[in-house]
């Protein structure tokens, strides 16, 4: 079974990654209905980031722009801007993404929590968003929220790999 | 190198988007790509709401009812009278010798479908499009005041820009001076009211109304109300906080203002049962 998967292709994969990519934006936009949305990291680059790492034979960085692209239109900033963060975060984990897939998964919820902290830095200097206090705490702790959120994500679509896999 | 493409396309986009204005059709393609997501996430909350809600028995309704028919009285009298009043402002005017014109436009009703409350866009999604004859920069407005504009539409939805929105601004005037000002939004469903001198008279609790400059927004739809100054030393103007008077979460149905009518129009009938439901 491992064999299967570490031997599967993304193009094999397609739709699997099409749908997790789908699935991931109607939860943002889910997220961005609720009071708590700069608590909840954006579910859409976690997505990527993973795919990133589990299929080595591609660089991802059409899909970053593609999904960042659908990202301005759902939260309403200037076209390209979230594309350009979704690209930059994704070339900073294609920079050591054979590293990344080695490590224990609580070694890679850490190393996401940072790419976290650089998306929201990265989305501070670009949106520059008026925070009240309850706000900004909730704001710069989405990074300690995402070492929570990483194993289940990844654990989750493991499994749908698996699946995937077997068929 | 694909890095490369994709950083050199990301600024040229965020380049056109932001100085040229050139980016609407794609954005629009965009916004209907997503337009099905949205109704997607709407989804668990619709399904709550219908799980939650008490079967209203039919005396209530009839309460209901009843309450909403002696509400649509008292509107009506209350239209004969402004209807009177037109005449007579007409009829002063004319004696003045000034070709006044009272503003009239036409109304479309539409149904909110999806909201952002997030600090960075405060935008509401409505269920009319382009099909509807709904276009960029009309202004939306609920039963108490102006709520925003639209800013993208698509051939079965529209966006509208929240006058709370942190990059929205809409020309004002105060309604007891006359003074202008410029209302922009924070991100947190309040505003703010700029470029008003410390010496000028404003008090908390002042109405401030469009003042139709900029030609975007009709003039004298109420806005929002004064509820905070602040005379900060070392700043020409005053810091003053004011909150919509339109209720922008809570709004479930709006209505859409198209200019150029000569006379009160509803292009649908306000009685349409998928309305009032």
């Amino acid at each position: 079974m491992s064999t299967k998967l570490f031997n599967l292709k993304s193009s094999q994969a397609r739709w699997m990654i099409l749908f997790s990519y789908l699935i991931a934006l109607a939860l943002d936009t889910v997220a961005l209905l609720g009071h708590s949305s700069p608590i909840v990291p954006p579910l859409t680059l976690f997505v990527l980031l993973y795919w990133c790492a589990h299929f080595l034979d591609r660089t991802h960085l059409f899909s970053a722009f593609i999904l960042g692209l659908l990202a301005d239109t759902l939260y309403q900033t200037t076209l390209g801007s979230h594309a350009l963060l979704f690209i930059i975060i994704t070339f900073l984990m294609l920079r050591h993404r054979l590293r990344f897939k080695t490590y224990p998964v609580w070694q890679q919820a850490f190393f996401i929590s940072l790419y976290m902290l650089a998306y929201q830095l990265l989305n501070y200097l670009f949106f520059n968003p008026v925070l009240n206090s309850n706000d900004f705490v909730q704001y710069w702790s989405m990074p300690a929220i995402s070492i929570l959120l990483w194993p289940m994500l990844s654990y989750g679509l493991k499994q749908i790999s698996h699946t995937t896999a077997n068929d | 190198m694909q890095f490369v493409i994709a950083f050199t396309l990301a600024i040229a986009l965020m380049a056109a988007d932001h100085y040229g204005q050139l980016m609407g059709s794609f954005r629009s393609l965009l916004l209907t790509t997503i337009t099905p997501i949205e109704r997607v996430a709407t989804l668990p909350k619709q399904l709550y709401q219908l799980a939650t809600t008490d079967f209203t028995n039919i005396d209530s309704l009839k309460l209901e009812n009843q309450q909403l028919k002696t509400e649509l009285l008292l509107v009506k009298a209350k239209q004969q009278q402004f209807l009177n009043l037109q005449l007579e402002v007409a009829r002063l005017e004319s004696l003045l010798g000034t070709a006044g014109e009272i503003n009239t436009q036409s109304l479309q009703i539409a149904t909110v479908t999806f909201y952002s409350n997030n600090p960075l866009s405060q935008y509401i999604t409505l269920d009319k499009g382009q099909l509807k004859k709904v276009s960029e920069q009309q202004t939306v407005i609920d039963s108490k005041g102006i709520m925003g504009q639209i800013i993208s539409t698509t051939p079965t939805s529209s966006r509208v820009l929240l006058i709370t929105d942190p990059d929205h601004q809409i020309p004002v005037r105060i309604q007891r001076t006359g003074q202008r000002g410029i209302l922009s939004g924070t991100g947190h469903d309040t505003t703010q009211l700029e470029f008003i001198p410390k010496n000028s008279a404003v008090e908390v609790g002042d109405l401030l109304e469009s003042s139709g400059l900029g030609g975007v927004f009709p003039a004298g739809y109420p806005v929002a109300i004064i509820t905070q100054i602040e005379n900060k030393a070392g700043n020409p103007y005053l810091d003053i906080t004011a909150s919509p008077i339109a209720d922008l979460s809570q709004s479930h149905k709006v209505l859409i203002l198209s200019q150029a009518s000569p006379y009160l129009n509803f292009d649908e009938k306000l009685t349409d049962p998928a309305d009032v439901n």
